[in-house]
This record gives structure tokens, sequence and C-alpha cells, in this order.
């Protein structure tokens, strides 16, 4: 029974010996004190901010390119010395619009994980994440771990939510505001026409048809599409859509889609030989992204002659900010991969992340050298911010984190660039109530300190 | 109870016991967490002695069971105390994984069917835990799981039925169409399943307020909330997998077995082919369901673009990979799929990789691809079949 | 006459036909396989996805649509050969999930290495022929040149393969070495090689699909291009009858034209819910296939 005896001794021995390990090991971490109170993300020399956005998959066509704009804006501060003595480290993961399919480079993508990746880091806060359902799906995890979710990349009103989350910030006009806008310049210009609406089958088309309804347009034929059927069909499910605009003799059409969808629809008409007026929400009008599959196998852009919405300067025009954007972009575009951000053309995406850069740098600089959650949202909450590349100043309040709420109407000229239809700009609030008003205050150049 | 043990080994594992708590209160910064770290090691040392003693596996197989169950929780809970945010997050989607992994395991491992729609039965259990926690906010956790479960076994029953006439392909083909139809039955009741966006559950869980300040829970970058979720799978997952291991062993196991084996013998003997089989498609879609809720759980939302056929494919892989037919296999399962991410970032580093670029975007399919190809045809019972292999010769090789 | 050929009815039967070739064509494939050498090819859109990217590649060096499609061909003969001989000859007689298995990781790997090669944005190709519908009476007809290329391309290549089948000793030869592969052996036929040429012949069938699937204007090649259509072929293939070539034509045509009618007066999601229906429903009557024939097979 020798055998049997020392091997009960071993295995008890051997237990013996792992709880004491154990016991030693726990002991050793539970007293290795206390961490000093830090603010996560932000170090005497540097700042670490992350972002979760559609780099490849359905949504990323232009959408892609926000996130290199942003960087290239970062860099460039940096460069200069960065804000009250901090570099910026933006992080960028890649969410693909919580779908597969379409390109999408992860099998199974989800904004949780990748969120949850950033918080790892840790981040100090989340600047310009894109996406409605994406962002929804982190907001109580961001509010949780005390994490600012700012400048969230979609039109929705689910970011104007102080209340609950505190944290949350939206950044471009809401849906609701745009389509008012639509809607008065469709009830001035086309009284009486018979008008369509095609939009997502999430807040960006319920919402957008919301404000249409309220700013008092009456939709012939109302349609949304679904993503996953758009991924599936290679955009092919928008093809009945169309054809019914077209048996219902609509000579408006208006679309709240994604870029993806913008491009399935104007195919789908072309294929049909239908060609009403379009009107694309910002969200989905990009020329260059729009127009990239119809060069060389059409004659002309169908989208030349769309009108769409632009809370930014058009790169027609005369703003400083243009030739700023170009000179930030041209300095270090390193990290554009898409083929269509070449030659130093700005399109609206780049604008975009640009504008969402500068905001973000600014409210950084107003927070202060002693930079906490608190005196980040502080200054949020009580800056005005009127010299950010967007039409409108930038404002938050207590009790409204929605952003900024006006811009002008545009048309598409070419394949890349728009033109303002009157030169005149809009703001309205976010409800079905609030109405159209010519904007009384224009944002006012570029900040010494960012030349 | 064999006495001799009781003379010998008992007092010896008393002793290892109070050591341990005295240790445990003198090195334990409050007496929280000295009550904690008692319990720990005083739970792992009781299941210790217990799976030590000669013959007690033979004798009391399911108590064994979850002696080893038991202590697997304690270790792996521990565990947890200890970790980021980040590493319990991808802990808990790999415990539920895992447990999704057990029931596609069980499916054609013990019973020979093929199923690619275990992805859509996750789904299943997903937007029913959403569904019903956003109309009744009180149910308590752990029978919101339970209604989740029972809805997945009813829709495994639904299609459990067509399948017991179906041969392999046609299997293959009808999991596969309901698999790639699943997310446009969602989109078709979205008024229920909240359309594209999906749902979000209306409160997170909140954890227990007894576990704040417990070690570092509540200092960043461990939150308490995501310390609670992953415990709590990971407590699901024991209990799922307890069951498993006793349902292998049972009559039903191995009955099944003996279908996949020989189903003309086993009709012989009496084995009802028929129902054989849709119990085993119940039990996988149980399986599932409950592991789609658990997700739900995690993430606190639940989206229909996550439950799509890429979803099955990546279920079918991870079990292939881990060991079909096993429980081991399932557990390796889903600790792949808890830090496969992690490792390719890590590849990705190592080799210098630009990691924007097209090669390191496309390494996680490639390498899972790679893998897939390769178990199969060197290794078709996984890696719990290739160390079984292993150990089996080691052991030979010790005692010829 | 015009009013009748514009007509809703006919458009989405159109329409439908030139989709239903296309699930034809890949049940079709499907078939080859499974009847030559008894294995469920996952990857048999893939594969074809794969030489069709390596056949295209050649246009940077200016080589035309035609040409390109020539490269396509024997990419996907090289293709298929040497997925027969190295990946799958291991596999016959093991059970029926090694295969499956394989095919799906292969499936995996051919689309994450197209990926990273040539990347997933989508890549458009060279139309021979137009893709704008012709107008009659000021309506469109869903038919434009392209899909009408579409069809007949389809026809011709379903026509081939069924006289090779039924005309040629080659056929014969194919059709018995999947029957009864040691008396075939017996009797000369080379079994082996055989296999092989039914791997070829199903990819290049593949090849073909694909090329349609993605050219076209309103289309682009991408590594996901097939799944969608692959999935239906499947279901098609599945509703035919896995031993019925002729089976597996129809059904996939007339699958394409109940979708279309489903897409058109039901709405988008029904579209795979009904097809999902119909296969229940189909296999719960049949379940070997409508087509198939139950006992005996006459080669």
């Amino acid at each position: 029974m020798v055998k049997t005896k020392s091997r009960r001794v071993t295995i008890t021995g051997t237990a013996l010996l792992l709880c004491l390990g154990l016991v030693t090991a726990g002991s050793s971490i539970v007293n290795a004190g206390a961490a000093t109170k830090k603010v996560p993300g932000v170090t005497a020399t540097q700042v670490t901010v992350g972002a979760t956005e559609p780099l490849t998959g359905i949504a990323s066509a232009g959408y892609d390119q926000i996130a290199p704009a942003m960087s290239a804006v970062f860099k460039y501060v940096n460069a200069h010395g960065g804000v009250n003595g901090r570099k910026i480290k933006f992080v960028v993961k890649d969410d693909c619009y919580g779908t597969p399919g379409s390109g999408c480079t992860i099998t199974n993508p989800n904004t949780a994980t990748e969120t949850h990746a950033l918080l790892g880091i840790p981040v100090f806060a989340t600047v310009g994440s894109l996406g409605t359902p994406t962002q929804d799906s982190v907001r109580a995890l961001l509010r949780g771990d005390d994490v600012p979710q700012t400048f969230v990349a979609s039109g929705s009103q689910d970011w104007n939510n102080p209340q609950t989350y505190p944290g949350l910030y939206g950044w471009q006009p809401s849906y609701n505001e745009e389509s008012k806008i639509f809607a008065k310049y469709i009830n001035a210009t086309y009284p009486g026409a018979q008008v369509c609406f095609l939009g997502q089958d999430d807040d960006f088309g319920t919402d957008g048809l919301a404000g249409l309804v309220a700013g008092g347009v009456s939709l012939a034929v109302t349609d949304l599409y679904s993503v996953p059927a758009l991924v599936t069909s290679n955009g092919a499910s928008v093809g009945p859509y169309v054809a019914a605009f077209q048996s219902a003799k609509c000579t408006v059409v208006v679309l709240d889609t994604i870029p993806g969808a913008t491009d399935a629809t104007l195919g789908a008409a072309l294929q049909l030989g239908y060609s009403p007026q379009w009107i694309i929400s910002s969200v989905g009008s990009d020329p260059q992204t729009v127009d990239a599959p119809f060069v060389g196998k059409v004659p002309t852009d169908p989208e030349i002659g769309a009108v769409t919405f632009s809370y930014l300067p058009v790169t027609t025009s005369n703003s400083p900010w243009i030739p700023w954007i170009r000179k930030v972009m041209t300095a270090d575009d390193s990290e554009f991969t898409s083929a269509s951000y070449a030659n130093g053309v700005i399109n609206g995406n780049v604008a975009y992340g640009a504008a969402v850069a500068v905001s973000f740098v600014e409210a950084l600089k107003a927070a202060g050298r002693n930079l906490t959650r608190a005196s980040f949202e502080k200054a949020l909450n009580s800056t005005t911010f009127t010299q950010t590349p967007s039409l409108t100043p930038l404002r938050y309040t207590p009790s409204n984190h929605q952003g900024l709420n006006g811009g002008y109407l545009t048309t598409v000229i070419s394949d890349t660039a728009e033109k303002t239809l009157t030169g005149t700009i809009y703001t309205t609030e976010s409800s079905n109530t609030s109405p159209v008003v010519v904007a009384k205050s224009h944002s006012a150049g570029i900040p010494a300190w960012l030349k | 109870m064999n006495l001799a043990w009781t003379r010998q080994r008992l007092p010896i594992a008393i002793g290892a016991a109070v050591v341990a708590t005295v240790l445990s209160f003198v090195s334990a910064a409050t007496t929280k967490e000295g009550v904690a770290l008692s319990i720990a090691f005083d739970v792992a040392i009781a299941c210790l002695t217990a799976l030590t003693q000669v013959g007690f596996k033979a004798n009391h197989p399911v108590v064994a069971r979850a002696a080893l169950t038991l202590l697997g929780l304690d270790v792996a809970i521990f565990i947890t105390f200890f970790l980021g945010s980040s590493a319990n997050f991808n802990l808990a989607t790999g415990a539920a994984m895992s447990i999704v992994l057990l029931g596609l395991s069980f499916l054609t491992g013990a019973s020979g069917q093929i199923s690619l729609g275990n992805g859509a039965f996750m789904g299943v259990g997903a937007f029913v835990m959403a569904i019903w926690a956003n109309h009744h906010a009180t149910t308590p956790i752990f029978v919101t799981l339970l209604i989740a479960v029972v809805c997945g076994a009813v829709v495994g029953l639904l299609l459990g039925l067509p399948a017991t006439r179906l041969r392999g392909p046609y299997l293959a083909g009808m999991t596969l169409a309901f698999a790639v139809a699943f997310i446009f039955i969602l989109s078709s009741f979205s008024s229920w399943t909240g359309g594209d966006s999906g749902l979000q559950l209306p409160t997170q869980a909140t954890a227990p307020r007894w576990l704040l300040g417990l070690f570092h829970a509540g200092t960043a970058p461990l939150t308490t909330t995501t310390l609670y979720l992953t415990d709590v799978a990971i407590v699901v997952a024991g209990v799922a997998f307890f069951f498993m291991a006793n349902l292998f062993a049972s009559r039903v196991g191995r009955s099944m077995r003996l279908i996949r084996d020989n189903d003309v013998a086993a009709e012989l003997v009496g084995i009802s082919l028929p129902r054989a089989r849709v119990v085993a498609f119940i039990v996988s879609s149980a399986y599932a369901a409950l592991g789609g809720a658990l997700f739900t759980l995690i993430n606190n939302a639940v989206s229909p673009s996550t439950y799509s056929f890429a979803l099955s494919v990546t279920i079918l892989s991870l079990i292939v990979i881990g060991g079909i037919g096993t429980i081991s296999g399932a557990l390796i399962g889903g600790i792949i799929y808890a830090f496969s991410a992690n490792v390719i970032t890590w590849i990705t580093t190592q080799t210098g990789l630009n990691p924007q670029g097209n090669l390191a975007s496309q390494l996680n399919g490639i390498i899972f691809g790679g893998l897939l190809i390769l178990t199969m045809l060197f290794a078709p019972h996984g890696i719990a079949g290739a160390v079984r292999h292993l150990w089996q010769r080691v052991r030979s090789r010790s005692l010829g | 006459m015009d009013p009748f050929l514009t007509s809703r009815i006919v458009s989405d039967i159109l329409t439908g036909l030139t989709n239903g070739v296309i699930f034809g064509m890949v049940a079709l494939s499907l078939v080859l396989i499974w009847r030559s050498t008894g294995i469920l090819n996952f990857a048999q859109g893939a594969m074809p996805m794969f030489a069709t990217y390596v056949g295209f590649a050649l246009l940077s060096y200016h080589w035309g649509y035609w040409p390109c499609v020539v490269a396509c061909v024997i990419a996907g003969l090289l293709l298929g050969g040497l997925t027969e001989r190295l990946l799958v000859r291991g596999l016959y007689g093991k059970p029926e999930i090694n295969p499956i298995v394989v095919m799906v990781g292969f499936l995996i790997v051919l689309e994450a290495v197209a990926a990273s090669i040539w990347s997933s944005t989508p890549r458009s190709l060279p139309s021979p022929f137009s893709s704008f519908d012709w107008h009659l009476g000021g309506k469109p007809l869903s038919l434009s040149p392209f899909t009408v290329y579409e069809i007949a391309t389809a026809l011709i290549v379903m026509a081939a393969v069924a006289a090779l089948f039924r005309f040629t000793k080659l056929g014969l030869q194919l059709r018995a070495s999947a029957l009864a592969p040691e008396v075939s052996r017996l009797l000369g036929v080379r079994v082996g090689r055989l296999l092989t040429l039914g791997w070829m012949l199903a990819t290049v069938v593949g090849v073909i699909t694909t090329i349609l699937v993605s050219g076209g204007f309103f289309s682009g090649l991408t590594p996901q291009v097939m799944d969608g259509i692959f999935a239906y072929g499947f279901i098609a293939a599945a509703i035919g009858g896995l031993e019925s070539p002729v089976g597996a034509i129809v059904a996939g045509v007339v699958l394409g034209i109940v979708n279309q009618f489903v897409d058109d007066f039901v709405n988008q999601n029904a579209v795979i819910i009904i097809a999902l229906v119909i296969l229940i429903v189909s296999l719960m009557i049949r379940p070997s296939g409508v087509f198939a024939k139950s006992v005996q097979r006459r080669v």
C-alpha cells in the first residue's frame, strides 16, 4: 500500500501548498494599496480618448473617413503643443455598425465588446462614436463607468437625455431639425406636389418622417428599409420601394438614407428611368461618397441636382475653415485608407470629423488644466463655442445635450461638391412644435491658438 | 465512506481548512474580505478532499460532478475579482458561449445530427429575455433566464419535429434556412423586437451592495456591475455544465450515442428514434437560448444583427475546434471565443503588421478557418480529443 | 401587348426568372458535387468567387472582359481540381459532419484571403451589355441586355451539362463512378480522376454564375457576393432533391419567381421566411427532395 499512501500524502500536501499559495497571493494583491485617486485616461502629459466607428462593413462607405479626419486634427493640435499641456491620444475601434457582412472584417461585430476594449485602456471619454443603435446599446455601460460619451455621430434625440445620462452629448443637428427645414423648403418650392419618403427603419427614418409631417408635408407613399435586408440583397431590397414611388407619380422624394442605401435608391431609379427631385438627408448625401459607384459608368452623376442640408460650410464657400481643414489633412493624412480621400479634396465626412475634433479640443481647453470628468462636463454645459467649423454656434445646457441646431440647404453640383441654395442659415429646436427661423448668430472664424 | 480514509485524510483536510481560514482573516484588509477569502479556500479544500478520495467518483458520481463544478466555480469567481472590466466582460461572453457550445456538442456529438441554426436559437433566448424584461421589469433575473430557456425549448420542439425525418444534408439545409431567415423573422415583428436597433434592458442589473469594496470591486478599471454579471454568467454556466455532464452519463445520453453509432441496433433495442432526435434538438436549443439570454444580460442590450448566420458558423467552428461530443470541448471553445480578439491583436503587434491594413483585419478569418480545416482533417475530435488521446498514450506508456 | 409585357405580373416573372436561373445554377453545382462525390460543398459560392477575383485581377493589365472571363474559367478549373485532390480526398467515407465543417472552414479562409489581397470594397467589373431596362410604350420592361445575357448564358450552361451527362461517355462514367465506384473501377474507369473532374466542372459552373452576378452595372464583386445566393441555391437544391440536376434547376427557377412575387406583394422580410416554409413543407412531404427517385437509379 506504499503507493497509495504516498499518493495520498502528495495530494493532500499539494492541496495545502496550493491553499497557502493562494492565500499569500490573495493577500499581497489585496494589500497592494489603494491606487491614488486618478482620473482614468488622464496623465500629466496626455489625455486618451476613444471612438467606435464603422471602419468596414455596410456603413463604412464614407463614414470610415471620420476617424482619420479626427485623428489628423488631434495630431495637428499635438504638434502645436497640445491642450493645456496635454497631448491627445485617440484610439479607434471598428464595430461595423454592429452589422456583419458587406465587407465587415469582424465575424461577429459588437459595439459593447469594442467599447469594453476602450474602457480597458482606459479612455477619459468617447468622442464621435457613430450610430444610433450602436451608441444606444452602450449608454448604460459608459454611464456606469462614469465615462463621458461625447459628440455621438448620429442625429437621434436619444443623446438629449441629461436627466438619465448626464455624460452623454450629441453634436450634429437632429433628424427632426433637418426634416423640418426640408419641410419648409418643400412647402415653399413645391406646393401641391406628390411627395414620397424612404427612410431607415430606426430613429433616423422615424424621427425624420415625424419632422416632415410636423413641418406640414403630406406624403403620398412612405417606406422604411432595413439595413440587414439591404446587405443580404446587395442593395436590391429598395427596388420595389422606388417602383412604388414611380407608380404614385411622386415628383419629390425625400431620402433619410445612409450612403449605401442612397446609392441603391439612385441606382434603382436609374434603372427604372425615374428622376424626381431628390431631397437627401445630410447623413447620406455626401457627393464624393454617393457618386463613387457611378463614376465612369453613367454619363452624369445621378445625384446632381439633389437638394440636401449642411451644418458645416460647403467646400465651395469662402469659410476660412475650408483651407484650414485642407492644411491639417495634408499635414498628416497617414490614417486615411479609403481611396476616395485623395489629392486634398475635402468631402463631407472629412469636414465632419474635423469639426467634431475641433469642438472637442475647444471643450478640453475650456475645462482647464485641472481636467476631471466633472470639470469637463461643466465646461461643456456652460460654454458657447462660437469658433468651430459649424455654421451655427455649438451650445449645451444642463437640460439640453442635443448639440448643433442649424444649417443651410445646398444642392449637389458635381460628383465632389455642393453649392448653397440660398445661403440662408436656419435654426430650429428638436421638437415637433418648435418653428424654423432664420439664424441670429453665426460662427466667428478660427481661434488664434488653433491657426 | 472508507473508514481508513476518514482516519487519515479527514483530519488533514480539517487542519488545512482551519489554517486557511486563520490566514485569510489575518491577511485580509477587512472582515468582509476575510470572510470571502476563507469561504473561497474552505470550499476549495472541501471539494478537493472529496474528489481525491479513492473510489468517490465511482460510488457517488453525481456528487463528484457537483464537487468538481463547485471547485471550478470557486476558482473562476475568485479570479474575476482580480481582473479588469474588459477581461471580465470577455470571460462573461465566453461563459455564455460555452453554454451554447455544450448544446451543439450534445446534438452533434452525442446524437449525430447536424445543426447550422444554433445562432438563431441563441437569438430566441436573447430576445425573449429582452422582451420579457421590458414588459415585466421586476421579475428576478434567474426567472427571466428560465423563461428564455423554455421558449428556446419550444422553438427547438417546433423545428425538431420536422427534423426527425431528415437526413444529414437536408437537416443542414433546413437549419441553414432557419438561421438565415431568423433576422427577417425578427424584422417582421419589429414592434416587439425593436426593429434594426434592437432592445435594451430597462434597468441594468445592479450588483448586490456588499460586492462594492470587496477586493478591487468598484475601483477602476473594475465596475461592480461587470463583476456581478460575469459571476452570474459563470455560475449559470457551471450549473449548465453540471446538468449536461449528468445527461451525457445518463441513460438518455447513452441511448443517444447508440443512435449516433448504429441507429438500426438502437431501434432493435427499442429506442424510439424520432423521440430521441427531438429530445436532442430540444436540449440543444434550450442551451443555446440560455446562452443568448446571458448575452443580453451581459451586454444590457440585444441587437438583431448579432444573431446572423455568421454566428451559427462561429458556434460550429468553436465546438469543432474544442471537440465535438465532449464537455471539455465546450469549455475550450468558450475560452477561445473569449480571448481570440486579444490573441489576434497580440499576433498583429508581434509580427509588425499594419493594424489597419487588409491582412491584419482578415487575420481572424484566416486563422479560424484554417484551424477549422486542420482540426477536421487531422484531429476530428478537436483539442479535447487530442488531449485525451495524448493522455491515454502517456498513461499506457507509463503502465506498459 | 405592350401593357401586358410591362405589367406588374410579367415584370415580376421576368425579374424572378433572372434571379431564378442564378439559383438554379448554384443548385446545379451543388447537385453535381453531391452526386459525384457525396459531399455537400459549403464553399460552392466562395470558391468561384476566389477564381473570379483571380481572373479579373488581370484587368489591371488591361485585359478585356472576355479574356478575363476565360482566365476566370481556367482559375476555376484549377481551384476545383486542387481542392478535390488536396482537401476533399481525405474526407470520403468519413462521418457526414467532417466534409461540411471542412468546407465551411474553406469558405471562411477563402473570403478572408480574398479580402486581404483585394480588400472588401466592392469592385465593379466592366459590363459587356447595358444593364438599363428596355422601355416599351414609355414603361420599363423588366429586361435589359444584361439580364438577357444572364438568362441565355445560364440556359446554355445547363443544357451543356445535361448533354454532357446524358449523351457523352464521360458523362456516363461520371454517373457510374458516383453510383458504384468499385464496380466502375473494375470496369476500368479512372474513378479518382473523374471525381476531380466533377469538382472542376461544378466550380466552373459556379465561376460563370459569379461573373453574371457581380457583373452588371448595379452590382460589384466582393468576397461575400455569393453568400446570399448560395443560401437560396442550397434551399432550391434541398427542395428539388440533391440527387436530381433537373430538379435543382427547376426548383431554382421556381424559387426565384416565387421570391420576387413575395417581395413585391408582401414585403422583403417575408421572402426568406416563405422560402423557409416552402422548404420545410416540401421536405416533410418528400424528405429526399421533390424530384428524387427513391429506390433505384438507372445509370
